[in-house]
Order: C-alpha cells, then sequence, then structure tokens
C-alpha cells in the first residue's frame, strides 16, 4: 500500500463518522446537554460560594475543563461502536479488505477525535451566555478546537484498545464506567492542581486531561499561546495510546 | 490447465478456550467452479472461511488461495479475494449508496471510475430505486446483494461468501444466487461458499465438501454423493397412524431399508424404482392396510449426510438461536 492510499484510508474512516453526524445532527446538540448543564448549573452554583480562590472567574475557569470531560467521555466510548461492529460482520470485512490496518486505526482514532469535538462551540456559547469571559479570536478558536480533536484521537486509541482486548458490550461499558469520572475529577477541569493532596497531585500531573485543559485555559481564557509543553506531553500521549490500540486492534476479531 | 483457487491442506484450528473447530480440513477448489462447504451448525464452515481469508491463524496446516500462502503473503491473498461474511458488513446509519462510495474508497478505486462501477453494480443487483435509504430500512436480502455488491467492485477472482443467504426468504435466495452466477459467468470468477441449506448446495455447486465436528466427510459432485446412497424415495402416506408401526413390523425382514418420517408416513430408500414400487405397494396391500397416498422423491445430500454420519444437517440444535441471533444484527446493525 502507498503513501497516498495510506492517507486516503484515513480520510475515509473519517468520512463513515462525517456522513453518520450529517444523518443524525440532532446527535452534536444531545450531546451538548451535559456539558452545558456543567457549566450553567454547577458552574453558577460553585462561583456563588467561591470554594476556590485564586481562579478568577468560577465559570470562565470550569468551561475549558467541562468541554474536555465531554470530549473524552465521548472519545473514550467510541470503542463501543467497535464493539458493535466486531458484533456484526463489518470489522471482519474490513480486516479483510487490502488496506492498512495503521491506517484503520489512525482513521478510526481521528474519526472519534472529531466525534468528541463536535459540541465545543455550543458549550462555548452556553458558557458565554452565563457570564465566561472568553477570548473570541478566531485563530485561538481554531487552535483549541484542533487540541481538542488531537487529545480525543489519544483518548479513542485507549478506547479502541479497551474494545478490543474486552471485546463485549457489559465490560466494555464497565471500565469506562470506572475510569472516566475519576478522570474527570483527578483533573485541573473543575480546581487548580495546587489545592489537590500530594498523591491526587501525582495522578493529575499524569493525566492528560491536565495538559488539554492547561492549554485551553491559554488560549480561550489567557490568549497565551505558550502550549510546547503541553503538547509534548499530549504527543507522548498519543503515541502510546494509538501505539497500543494497533497493537490490539487486530486482536478484536479473534 | 486448471488452477487451483484454494487449497487446504490439514488445517487444524483450536481456538485458546480448547474447541477444536477444525481437525485436519485438506479441500481443493477448482479455478472458476462454485464450490460449497456444507455442514451443520458448528461444523466449523466460518473458522475455515476465516483462515481462509486471513482473518485468523490455523494452528497448524496450510492454505493457499490462487497460489498465495494466507499465512506469509495475506496482503497478496486480500488483493484477490471478496468477501461477505455470515453476518452483516454494512454501516446500517449509511445509504446504500454511501456504503459502496466508502469500500470503493477503501479499495482503492480510482475516483474517475468510481461512480460508474457503482452505479452499474447497483442496477445489477436491482438496488437503484434504494440506493439512498439508510441501509437500517433494507430487507434480509437487499443487505445481501449490496454486501455481494461490495465485494464484486473490485472484481475479486475468488468470491468467499459465509452462509450468503442464512435467513431469506426463498425468493430472495433464488435471487442472489441467480444474480451470482451470472456475474460468475461473466467474469470467469471461483465461488467458495459456506451454507447449511442442502438444496443449496445441491443446486449451485460444482462441488460439496461435506464437514462435520471440524472434519471433512466427503467432498464431490452433488451428482456422485447422491450416487453414493443411489437411487429414490417412496413415501408412503397411511390413513391411521397405527398403521404405521404394524408396517414396518412385518417388513423388517424384507428387502427394503423403512424410515419413518411422521405419524403417518413412511419412507422407503430403494435402487431400482420400476420394479420395487409395485412391489412394496402389494406388500402393503397385503398387510390390509389403507394408503391415502404415494409420493415419489430423488435422493438428498441430506440422505447422503444421514448414511454418512447418522444425523440430519438442518436439524442441529443451535441452529435457530443461532439465525434468529443473524437476524437480529441485520436489524440493529453495525
Ligand atoms: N472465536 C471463537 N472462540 C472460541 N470458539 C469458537 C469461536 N468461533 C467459533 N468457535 C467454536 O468453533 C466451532 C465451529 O464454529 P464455526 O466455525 O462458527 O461453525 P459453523 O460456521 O460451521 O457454524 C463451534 O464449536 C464454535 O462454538
Ligand atoms: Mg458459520
Amino acid at each position: 500500500m502507498n503513501y497516498t492510499g495510506f492517507i486516503s484510508c484515513i480520510l475515509t474512516m473519517v468520512e463513515v463518522e462525517l456522513r453518520r453526524l450529517r444523518h443524525d445532527p440532532i446527535e452534536i446538540f444531545t450531546r451538548a446537554i451535559q456539558p452545558v448543564l456543567w457549566v450553567i448549573v454547577f458552574g453558577s452554583v460553585m462561583a456563588k460560594v467561591r470554594a476556590f480562590p485564586g481562579v478568577g472567574d468560577y465559570v470562565t475557569f470550569i468551561a475549558p475543563g467541562v468541554i474536555m470531560q465531554s470530549a473524552t467521555f465521548i472519545a473514550l466510548a467510541y470503542g463501543i461502536m467497535l464493539v458493535f461492529e466486531r458484533e456484526a460482520g463489518l470489522l471482519k470485512r474490513l480486516l479483510t479488505v487490502p488496506i492498512s490496518r495503521v491506517a484503520i486505526v489512525l482513521g478510526r482514532s481521528l474519526a472519534g477525535g472529531i466525534r468528541a469535538s463536535t459540541q465545543y462551540i455550543i458549550v462555548l456559547i452556553a458558557a458565554i451566555i452565563v457570564g465566561a469571559k472568553i477570548n473570541l479570536n478566531p485563530l485561538g478558536l481554531f487552535i483549541g478546537w484542533l487540541t481538542i480533536i488531537y487529545v480525543a484521537m489519544g483518548f479513542t486509541g485507549l478506547s479502541i484498545l479497551i474494545a478490543s482486548t474486552l471485546k463485549t458490550r457489559e465490560r466494555f461499558m464497565g471500565i469506562i464506567g470506572a475510569i472516566s469520572m475519576p478522570l474527570f475529577f483527578a483533573s485541573n477541569a473543575l480546581y487548580p492542581v495546587d489545592i489537590m493532596p500530594e498523591f491526587i497531585k501525582i495522578i493529575a500531573l499524569g493525566n492528560p486531561l491536565t495538559y488539554t485543559v492547561n492549554i485551553l485555559r491559554k488560549i480561550l481564557i489567557h490568549g497565551d499561546y505558550d502550549i510546547l509543553v503541553d503538547l509534548f506531553a499530549l504527543t507522548v500521549f498519543n503515541a502510546i495510546s494509538i501505539m497500543a490500540a494497533f497493537k490490539c486492534f487486530s486482536k478484536i476479531i479473534e | 490447465m486448471i488452477l487451483e483457487a484454494i487449497i487446504t491442506n490439514n488445517v487444524v484450528k483450536i481456538y485458546s478456550g480448547g474447541v477444536k473447530a477444525l481437525d485436519g480440513v485438506s479441500l481443493t477448489t477448482e479455478e472458476g467452479s462454485s464450490h460449497a462447504l456444507l455442514g451443520p451448525n458448528g461444523a466449523g464452515k466460518t473458522t475455515l472461511i476465516r483462515i481462509i481469508t486471513t482473518q485468523i491463524k490455523p494452528t497448524s496446516g496450510s492454505i493457499k488461495v490462487l497460489g498465495f500462502d494466507v499465512i506469509s503473503q495475506g496482503s497478496r491473498v486480500r488483493e484477490l479475494i471478496g468477501y461477505v461474511p455470515q453476518e452483516m458488513s454494512l454501516w446500517t446509519e449509511l445509504s446504500g449508496f454511501e456504503n459502496m462510495l466508502i469500500y470503493s474508497k477503501l479499495y482503492g478505486i480510482p475516483s474517475a471510475q468510481r461512480k460508474d462501477i457503482i452505479e452499474e453494480l447497483l442496477e445489477f443487483m436491482e438496488l437503484r430505486d434504494t440506493a439512498n435509504r439508510l441501509v437500517k430500512t433494507y430487507s434480509g436480502g437487499m443487505i445481501r446483494r449490496l454486501e455481494i455488491a461490495i465485494a464484486l467492485m473490485r472484481k475479486p477472482r475468488v468470491l468467499i461468501l459465509d452462509e450468503p443467504t442464512i435467513g431469506l426468504d426463498p425468493r430472495a435466495r433464488s435471487l442472489v444466487w441467480s444474480k451470482l452466477l451470472s456475474f460468475k459467468k461473466e467474469h470467469d470468477m471461483t465461488i467458495f461458499f459456506a451454507t447449511h441449506y442442502m438444496d443449496e448446495a445441491e443446486r449451485y455447486a460444482d462441488k460439496v465438501t461435506l464437514l462435520n465436528r471440524g472434519k471433512v466427510i466427503i467432498e464431490d459432485s452433488p451428482v456422485r454423493l447422491k450416487e453414493i446412497v443411489g437411487g429414490n424415495s417412496i413415501t408412503i402416506k397411511l390413513h391411521n397412524s397405527r398403521d404405521r408401526d404394524y408396517i414396518v413390523e412385518s417388513l423388517k425382514n424384507s428387502e427394503f431399508k423403512i424410515t419413518i418420517l411422521d405419524e403417518k408416513s413412511l419412507s422407503f430408500s430403494v435402487n431400482n424404482i420400476s420394479r420395487d414400487l409395485p412391489r412394496i405397494i402389494e406388500a402393503i396391500y397385503k398387510l390390509g392396510v389403507i394408503v391415502e397416498g404415494v409420493e415419489l422423491g430423488e435422493k438428498t445430500l441430506d440422505d447422503v449426510f444421514i448414511a454418512l454420519t447418522g444425523m440430519r444437517v438442518e436439524e442441529t440444535p443451535g441452529r435457530l438461536r443461532e439465525v434468529l441471533s443473524t437476524r437480529r444484527m441485520i436489524r440493529r446493525g453495525g
């Protein structure tokens, strides 16, 4: 398989996702409900009690965190689609088509990343309505969107890995349920890392969500583009999770 | 020279759970032929097909497709085959046309040719009018035809089908097969298919391999296989059910081989129908039994299977469950 074939396979996997969304656009809105409620209800209540001094306006503070939480959850749930596709014969057939399996995994990860990013603008608008001060520089908004897709790709990879290993819906949903909330709470999405107990701090520093939320806060709130270190951390996470996903992917149909 | 499309040599597959699904399967498919793998549920048909299509590796044994080894030259094999799995292999939230478009891109068909190839196949498969509907609204027969259309897009040398008509009604089945055979004829394609339907193997295959519990029982043309059990069957329908056992008891020392079919009917297995039919009628007449009707039938592959294994192909337990779950899958989609 040549280079153009490789790229075209990745793009075709993304195309499947986009066509799916086009047939069912309501999904974008239903997916935005939960994060919008987080910002509006949780954000405004917590802003009132001023629980975390030093974070400035609380709704502004958590908007990026909540966006990332919902993106991460959607990305982590992406694997359920592969479990369904495995139960049907789709994956069996996909793996007998003469295309690179690396391209399939990369393509599905990118597709999951894009799927996970679709509620971004809706949640931002909701946050602004309840008083969040977001920097509306178009370039910043765009880089923010790319960042979400990028890290959600890594989480989708993780999800593909889990789906390939566990194979059944029940086990898959069990694990995803178990890891997604702790991932959210052991990050800087809702409160700054400084106030955490020591051992949670360590977890938070190993948590890719922390770095993504860092990037989004810098860009969307402060207009600060000093994000290389955070990007590097995310790249390490993505490389590991997607490589591991590829290693296990062929096992999914066994 | 006749080339071999598929050769398997002593293929064994033991799944990680310890199930021995294939126990030394050797078979040969000539290029350009239609070859049926016939066997009851759990015989190992799907396992063999998944090995041939490079999805899983055998525990031991070797397999060649058009001369290429499926283990060491898997990507070459994938270039040459078309495959339709037993379950459903479409994106149900996309339309029929979109499914074909996506697969045409994955197959690397140049964009200039895509539309023509897709239109032509949709037309051929009688799916043109429904091409823009979402696949989840399709009937089972339409789904199968679309899946086959996708497999034919690249004109594969060998088309491998796993239970192509499972769960379809007779009309949908015969439509699927008429399309398959006309494409096969036009493009000189080899067809290798698994089935548990006797008549499907008998009607559409040049060669049938009977598989049971991971072992090949016999491999030959349907005609020759039927010669093994020989002759015809005569079914006698009785007026009274109590006469059934009376006949069996009275004729048990005669030359006839009798099988009980149900309450009121018996089947006689005969080699020479013009000689044996009058004798059977005469024997029953002498017993003073009222006969409601007589039916003459040819032996089927089922008789071959019974003769060789002592069990029927279609009456294996577990069958129903699998059909239902396949149908559910087709409805629910992927
Ligand atoms: N992935 C698997 N893991 C373990 N056992 C399996 C797997 N797939 C099939 N089997 C077992 O292997 C045997 C043959 O199955 P299969 O090849 O599906 O038969 P068929 O297609 O003829 O119905 C059955 O006993 C089945 O339960
Ligand atoms: Mg099967």
